[in-house]
């Protein structure tokens, strides 16, 4: 019997269903009321999140690469008072998240709803969030997803996926919840034809093998972790000299989850985002910092993202979306020091 | 962990005493608001409200849950606002966090404690505890350093320790006085004068970084298994709860996989000294 009810389910997981996007963008509008709903929308050299609302749904971009802000600050603010009361929030829907930050919040899930000590505020957001993700059919420069076994297209963690094809919106379903969405509040019918499925998975293999070929020759996750973890101390001090520590890398990157906790009046407490590539982030009160130097505050980095998490979690600290890359005022690629360290 | 606990949230305690046990060392006797349990070797954070708050491990007995014991250094802004509290002022604890010493791993054997400067205030807490099941330890040997016979915490407590059978206690400073009769030299000088079976030993290490990683090199020596030395790390522990990474040591989270490691889980981790 339960064997029955997951075939179905799969059956049903695996779901298309599609609606013109005029009437896509109507459902938005009207929707609008009970939900905040926020879509990547054209927005100059990178799409960003924006709420819908009637003048912006015909911005709302499909099949593109990732948003220039990580999915993360939707549910990790910069700053947040984690001692005030948790109130009943409206419910969200986020549209056009790429796998790479869908991904992500497998580690972020991993910290801040482990059991033993679980983020209330955390909970309360991912609970009250919807996400659509958008299968990316075009690439960006950095892009290197595949590369660490993450598909330019998501299959789960997210609700419902979402593709353009002409002027028809396609929606596939990745969860019950993104199920019940789909049918309560989208006038989407179910996909018959295999046309719209086979054009969509062929996009999926061509974007996979254009990455994979782009790519070629950056080591894979694990093999970073051990050119990471046996690179010479040269390498970090070379590749260093141009870090800032302006800490736009971890700001920026959608695992990246360090905080601060700061003290207000009536012992409230706000946790505030922070970084390891800030000067004095592991100081203790005697005066000790094991990251006082640069280069090693460069190295940790690198450690903590593809030796330290990957042995302690199970969710990537680091799904190749290449925003590091493309943030670092002093144009440190990390792709190309570890095609250096793989030579 | 009950749904809907939040884990940020401090517990209320009134400072009800503080005891200067140094010049820039102060106990401060707590009562909290509600009855609060810890293993001895685990930490809290205590915080200073809207100053900060820092990580310290209780050195008051495990066994009493009315009432806490935090031993605190003047060595930075927020210990310097808790020097200048008063009884009567409030305090927040959250807590406890990480793990402990096994106390149950020490039945039957010589344990071989070693402490520097404010590092006995852990011990502190763990010395209550061995008392406690004093019937099934072999023996337990104190050896305490600190840098002047000023900078010697818990005075009393040496003086009462000797008084237990099984427990026998060393004192030494770098710099003496003209007072001062026992030893002089830093702590592992005491080794020498020591009599332990290490195979039926364990060995906890407690105080600033260098004396830390010193004493484990001379207890190698000595042959103490590496999977026999307990040490108790500090870092930056900031949340307590193994997700604002700042005691990220290696592969640990020192607040969640700590603060009590062996030598043996740590020897591979870069910088444990630092």
């Amino acid at each position: 019997m339960f064997n029955i009810f997951i075939c179905v389910y799969l059956t049903l997981m695996n779901s298309y269903y599609s609606i013109k996007r005029e009437n896509w963008e109507a459902d938005l509008i009207k929707l609008s009321d009970l939900f905040g709903i926020y879509a990547a929308t054209e927005n100059g050299h990178l799409p960003e999140y924006e709420l819908v609302n009637k003048a912006n749904t015909g911005k709302i971009v499909y099949n593109k690469p990732k948003p220039s802000t990580p999915l993360k600050t939707f549910f990790l603010p910069v700053k947040e008072n984690v001692t005030a009361d948790l109130l009943p929030g409206k419910q969200r829907i986020i549209i056009g998240v790429p796998n790479c930050d869908v991904s992500a919040l497998r580690l972020l899930d991993e910290i801040y709803l482990d059991s033993s000590f679980e983020d209330i505020y955390y909970k309360n957001k991912r609970e009250n969030t919807y996400i659509i993700a958008s299968d990316c059919f075009d690439i960006l420069e950095h892009c290197h997803c595949v590369t660490y076994n993450v598909m330019p297209y998501s299959d789960s963690i997210a609700d419902l996926a979402i593709v353009l094809k002409g002027d028809e919106v396609v929606l596939r379903i990745l969860s019950e919840r993104g199920e019940q969405l789909l049918k309560t509040h989208f006038s989407a019918v179910q996909v018959t034809g295999k046309d719209v499925i086979s054009y969509i998975e062929t996009r999926h293999r061509e974007v996979t093998e254009i990455l994979t070929r782009m790519n070629k020759g950056l080591p894979d996750y694990r093999m970073t972790g051990d050119l990471v973890n046996y690179a010479d101390d040269k390498v970090w001090h070379h590749h260093s000299q141009r870090c800032v520590s302006c800490g736009a890398c971890t700001a920026i990157c959608p695992t990246c989850t360090c905080f601060l906790l700061i003290d207000k009046p009536g012992f409230h407490k706000v946790k505030q985002m922070d970084a390891c590539q800030y000067p004095g982030f592991e100081r203790v009160a005697g005066g000790e910092d094991s990251l006082s130097e640069l280069p090693k505050r460069f190295r940790n980095r690198y450690m903590c993202k593809y030796v330290w998490k990957p042995a302690k979690f199970s969710g990537l600290a680091c799904t190749g979306c290449g925003r590091c890359i493309e943030a670092c005022i002093g144009k440190i690629n990390k792709n190309e020091i570890f095609r250096e360290l793989a030579k | 962990m009950p749904a809907d606990v939040n884990i940020y949230k401090a517990l209320r305690a009134e400072l009800t005493e503080v005891i200067t046990e140094s010049p820039l060392i102060k106990t401060f006797v707590l009562i909290p608001e509600k009855e609060f349990f810890f293993d001895t070797g685990q930490f809290i954070e205590l915080a200073v409200d809207g100053i900060g708050e820092a990580p310290f491990t209780p050195s008051s007995s495990p066994l009493v849950h009315d009432r806490l014991e935090v031993t605190v250094m003047k060595t930075g802004y927020v210990t310097e606002y808790m020097h200048n509290m008063k009884p009567g002022d409030l305090m927040g604890i959250r807590g406890p966090y990480g793990r402990g010493y096994p106390v149950e791993k020490f039945f039957g054997k010589e344990v071989l404690i070693l402490g520097g400067g404010c590092g006995l205030a852990p011990i502190r807490s763990l010395l209550y505890a061995l008392e406690h099941v004093v019937d099934k330890l072999e023996k337990v040997t104190l050896c305490y350093g600190s840098k002047t016979p000023s900078d010697c915490v818990y005075k009393p407590l040496f003086a009462r320790l000797n008084k237990i059978d099984k427990f026998e206690t060393f004192r030494t400073v770098d710099k003496p006085d003209d007072e001062w009769n026992e030893s002089v030299g830093v702590v592992t000088s005491l080794l020498n004068r020591i009599h332990i079976d290490i195979d039926k030993s364990v060995a906890v290490v407690c105080g600033p970084p260098v004396m830390m990683k010193f004493t484990t090199i001379r207890l190698l020596e000595m042959g103490y298994p590496e999977n026999k030395i307990y040490l108790s790390m500090e870092k930056n522990m900031s949340c307590g709860l193994g997700k604002c990474g700042h005691c990220m040591m290696g592969k640990f989270f020192v607040c969640k996989d700590g603060p009590v490691f062996t030598y043996n889980e740590l020897k591979d981790t870069p910088d444990i000294w630092s």
